[in-house]
């Protein structure tokens, strides 16, 4: 099938979805309210998401509950448009899953690793999305290594079965670590299956997010953690668009923090690292935000791919954590001037 | 023939009686279980106000669920490894289960006696994991074969170690790239699927640092045996020595325990079906309603047990139990009853292919006889043949009995039947016409013939469906579909009006004016137009739609076009039937001719064998799956909805009649 007559239903599918995504003013209310009940209030009678806030009683719902509620909208979303693909073109919108799902199992491995009651993760949505794990298993776990045989013969397996064989003592580092490594493994294999074309600017996509993810990092590898260079190196995500593995090697092996910043600023992403107070608190949001334009241009160069898909994913995780941002910042009554700041989405004043 | 008619049954008892209670309901095995609690919130529970009554009322304002799960993980594990020592399956005997044997008991003194059987037990298991050891270091010494490497020697090296390491092959690459900066020598040894195994050798005081950076890699290490000398080809030679040795020293201690089994095998047996009839006690007791003194169970059960059961409960407690029953169709909440599909013999097999679709409603009719003979009617008419029929009808056979597929095989032996009963009418005996004269027709001799009569057979087919939906949709008291829907009344008169009017023109048989066959058919299609407001004005209903007018009468329009498709491609769509006759003697020609051209008599003949199994097979498969077609999509979206839920009793034997094929 060539891409025309894949993508012709489902990139008009994806437009009409976005259509129900908040828009500016949107956001722009949400900012103004008070409560976490007013924000479910207005998601349930205005938004898109009022499909899945139907039997939630807004008047007395919990921030947890409502974030919970965002997360399954996602999926909800994701399932819709996984029925236009089938074969293998299914298996990679599901590897996609992988991701969230991993964050959901780090948490708990957290939990778990620090001997606290584990229960309250019972409403994680991806948990299982993607591996099919038996979430009995998972939230019976004593220790970290009952979560990694609760996964034993699930797709993530291979990659976590390795840390029981070597290490009698728990490491949630490596753990974590294995994860988020084992996720770009997993997809890679994925769109591996895809038509030619759709590697293609899959390896552009989510190379420019690994050459993000690379320098974030190595920055905080050198700065934080001081890891040797092998372990840097042998941590980064292997398949950069615009940073080369030399370049990346070498990065890993500046001597210090200045070093570092020197190498940095020769690339195209010099604006993560200003060199101030700034760096490290807005990093996240820089990266998400470049993320988000870099893919819009991808979108209108190579529109008829699988990256409207690929994007749309994202920007509805986008969407969520942003929503779950302002929930936050309401929480600890942080001025709308001050939450525009930690957003994803740029909001205009008054549009 | 029908769905069974269940009656809902309240048990009101004294809370010591529940366990009994609970069994009497497993062994009966005939009632479908409600929860308790959901049941009297969404029902008016009618208690008489009567002097034995008086306490259940009492207790009915303050319930909670059975909470005191009980844990038989451990007795579960105790009893099979009893049952693993004795090497026998676990199984639930029936004979254990109607005794009035308490299972505690039981399994307590058992329990005691796995004491002295545990040393042995725990002896073989530990022998078993020697061996599950040994097999994995022979796995891993089996990567070093060829490569000549002594391992012995190098594992008992002073300064520098040696170890086994698997890597996934990304990473491998990550450390290739990176060598220059390892502080271990790295080599190659074997790939296994994604996996790369490498020997490693580090000095020691690196030892550390190196392990490091491999676990950066997510390495596996490969554990090797200590203590062996020589290369690898001899050191797995040893140990499928020392593994055999294990396997001896196995099957001795298993032996010494023979006359422990003798003793105890029949108590381990009952033990552990009385294990699982508790197990079963514990899912009907979650389902039950507690007061302070008493609990209130629920659940359906079929009439035609209702009797018996509540009798043999009387006998048991006398006043000290209060029972219940109710009609179904009086329940104003709550869920629906199940459906417990009861066909004769002939038709049952075809329940799991109705299944296949959906479980009807407990109020619909039971399509199965219908679809049964309907079924094998078209199947019989699109592959009619003697000896190809009597085939299918042994493979039928051969399938219920051997392979334990009951409904397949049935179903199979049934088609076969029809298959030989068309043949007979055709003619056809493996294919060829000229053995025995045709009782009815030719069909290659009356195409145009088959084809019209497979059509009328499909009319014929479709005015039962007609007759079925308005019956099903009369009962479910849905006047808006029964009156006035595509596949209700309205529907049908168009559809016999549009029939006469087709027939009359085409074939001027007779005459149907033209006026009346106009004013009705606008009329039926004005009905279900409006059908929902016409539907709440009868029933006296003030909200006219259900939804927004606009959006009602967008689909309602769009929905005159599909009735008006739909007639003419269900209509079309038996004449299947008459082509697929058609093409069954067709293929069988094909290879006729093929044999004729064939030069030696035996050549011929195997090819005729060849076309049959092929006519047998592909032609039997696709005639199949056709005649499966026209029954789902022309005629159970006529009158079938298949939402119901599965009659699931419950007991400890294995649901029977609900198999799939």
């Amino acid at each position: 099938m060539d891409n025309t007559t894949r993508y012709a239903a489902i990139n008009a599918k994806l437009k009409a979805m976005e259509s129900s995504m908040l828009t500016n003013s949107d956001y722009l209310k949400l900012m103004e309210f008070s409560t976490v009940e007013e924000v479910a209030e207005y998601l349930k009678k205005s938004t898109g998401y009022s499909r899945v806030l139907g039997n939630i009683d807004t008047a007395s719902v919990h921030r947890g509950d409502l974030e919970t509620v965002i997360k399954r909208s996602m999926i909800v979303n994701i399932d819709r448009i996984v029925h236009y693909f089938s074969g293998d073109y299914k298996a990679f919108i599901k590897a996609l899953y992988a991701k969230y799902e991993i964050e959901e199992i780090k948490t708990i491995a957290r939990a778990v690793y620090n001997k606290e009651d584990i229960s309250k993760y019972r409403d994680s949505v991806f948990l299982g999305e993607y591996s099919g794990v038996d979430r009995s298993k998972v939230f019976a776990a004593k220790l970290v290594r009952d979560i990694i045989f609760a996964y034993e013969s699930t797709e993530l397996g291979r990659y976590l079965m390795p840390l029981i064989d070597n290490n009698l003592s728990e490491n949630l580092f490596r753990l974590e670590m294995v994860l988020d490594l084992s996720y770009y493994s997993l997809l890679q294999r994925a769109w591996m299956k895809l038509s030619k074309s759709d590697i293609k600017v899959l390896e552009t996509a989510q190379g420019l997010i690994a050459d993000l993810l690379n320098l974030q990092w190595i920055y905080r590898g050198i700065k934080f953690y001081r890891l040797r260079p092998e372990l840097l190196l042998n941590y980064t995500i292997h398949m950069g668009h615009r940073l080369d593995y030399g370049f990346i090697k070498k990065l890993c092996y500046s001597e210090g923090l200045e070093e570092f910043y020197k190498n940095a600023q020769q690339t195209k992403y010099s604006f993560l690292f200003k060199n101030d107070e700034t760096t490290d608190i807005y990093m996240e949001r820089r990266l998400d935000r470049h993320i988000y334009f870099e893919l819009k241009a991808l979108m209108k160069t190579k529109g008829m791919s699988i990256i409207a898909t690929f994007a749309y994913i994202l920007f509805i995780e986008f969407e969520a954590r942003d929503i779950i941002s302002i929930m936050e910042a309401i929480r600890y009554k942080i001025p709308k001037d001050e939450i525009k700041k930690f957003l994803i989405r740029t909001i205009r004043e008054g549009a | 023939m029908a769905v069974e008619k269940m009656k809902v049954i309240s048990i009101v008892g004294r809370l010591s009686d529940l366990d009994t209670v609970a069994k009497m309901v497993v062994l009966d095995g005939n009632v479908h279980m409600l929860n308790a609690l959901s049941e009297l919130n969404s029902n008016y529970f009618e208690l008489e106000a009567s002097e034995e009554n008086i306490q259940a009322m009492q207790e009915l304002s303050d319930l909670r669920p059975y909470s005191e799960k009980r844990d038989f993980g451990k007795d579960e594990e105790i009893l099979k490894s009893f049952h693993r020592i004795f090497d026998i399956k676990t199984a639930v005997y029936d004979k254990f289960l109607c005794e009035d044997y308490s299972y505690e008991k039981i399994s307590e003194s058992l329990i005691e006696e796995y004491d002295s059987v545990s040393k042995t037990s725990e002896e073989i298991e530990r022998k078993l994991a020697v061996i599950e050891k040994k097999q994995m270091h022979i796995q891993n010494m089996e990567y070093l074969q060829n490569t000549g490497i002594d391992v012995g020697t190098l594992t008992s090296m002073h300064f520098v170690e040696f170890k086994l390491i698997m890597l996934a092959k990304e990473n491998y690459k990550k450390l290739k790239l990176n060598f220059e900066n390892i502080p271990a020598v790295v080599l190659e040894v074997a790939t296994v699927l994604n996996n790369v195994i490498l020997v490693a050798f580090t000095p020691k005081p690196l030892v550390e640092e190196g392990d490091r950076i491999f676990e950066s890699l997510n390495y596996q290490r490969l554990e090797l045996p200590e203590g062996y000398t020589g290369i690898a080809e001899d050191i797995v030679k040893q140990l499928y020595r020392e593994i055999e040795q294990e396997n001896n020293d196995i099957e001795a201690l298993k032996a010494s325990t023979e006359n422990f089994k003798k003793k105890y095998m029949e108590e381990a047996q009952r033990a552990y079906s009385l294990l699982q009839l508790e197990k079963k006690l514990e899912l009907v007791k979650s389902e039950v309603a507690m007061g302070l003194n008493m609990f209130f169970l629920f659940g359906f059960i079929p009439i035609g047990k209702l009797q018996g059961f509540s009798r043999a409960l009387k006998d048991r407690f006398r006043e000290d139990i209060i029972i219940i029953t109710e009609d179904v169709e009086k329940r104003r909440g709550g869920h629906a009853p199940p459906t417990k599909l009861k066909n004769n013999r002939l038709f049952k097999p075809f329940e799991a292919m109705v299944n296949m679709y959906g479980i009807p409603c407990y109020s619909e009719l039971d399509p199965t006889p219908f679809f049964a003979v309907s079924y094998m009617l078209l199947f019989g008419a699109m592959f009619g043949d003697i000896g190809q029929g009597f085939v299918i009808f042994l493979g039928g056979l051969l399938v219920k009995h051997k392979l334990k597929r009951i409904s397949l095989g049935g179903i199979l032996a049934r088609l076969g039947i029809s298959s030989m009963f068309f043949g007979l009418l055709y003619g056809s005996i493996f294919g060829n016409e000229h053995i025995i004269h045709g009782l009815w027709v030719k069909p290659m001799e009356n195409i145009n013939l088959m084809l019209i009569g497979a059509i009328a057979f499909g009319v014929l087919l479709i005015n039962i469906g007609y007759i079925y939906g308005i019956i099903n949709t009369f009962r479910r008291r849905d006047m808006e579909e029964c009156l006035f829907g595509k596949e209700g009344l309205a529907g049908f008169v168009f559809f016999w009006v549009l029939l006469l009017t087709v027939v009359s023109k085409v074939t001027g048989m007779f005459y149907f004016p033209t006026i009346i066959s106009a004013v009705l058919l606008i009329s039926m299609l004005v009905l279900m137009v409006f059908k929902q407001p016409l539907a709440n004005i009868l029933k006296g209903h003030r909200v006219l739609y259900e939804e927004s007018p606009t959006d009602y009468y967008i689909e309602s329009g769009f929905g005159i076009i599909e009735t008006l498709l739909s007639i003419f491609s269900n209509i079309l769509s038996f004449i299947r039937v008459g082509a697929f006759a058609l093409n069954h003697v067709g293929l069988y020609i094909a290879f006729a001719t093929m044999a004729q051209m064939m030069n030696s008599t035996v050549g011929g003949i195997a090819v005729l064998v060849l076309g049959n199994i092929v006519i047998i097979g592909l032609e039997g498969l696709i005639v199949f799956i056709q005649s499966l077609r026209l029954e789902y999509y022309e005629l159970f979206s006529k009158y079938y909805s298949g939402y119901g839920v599965l009659y699931k009793p419950a007991s400890l034997i294995k649901e029977t009649g609900n198999d799939v094929l």
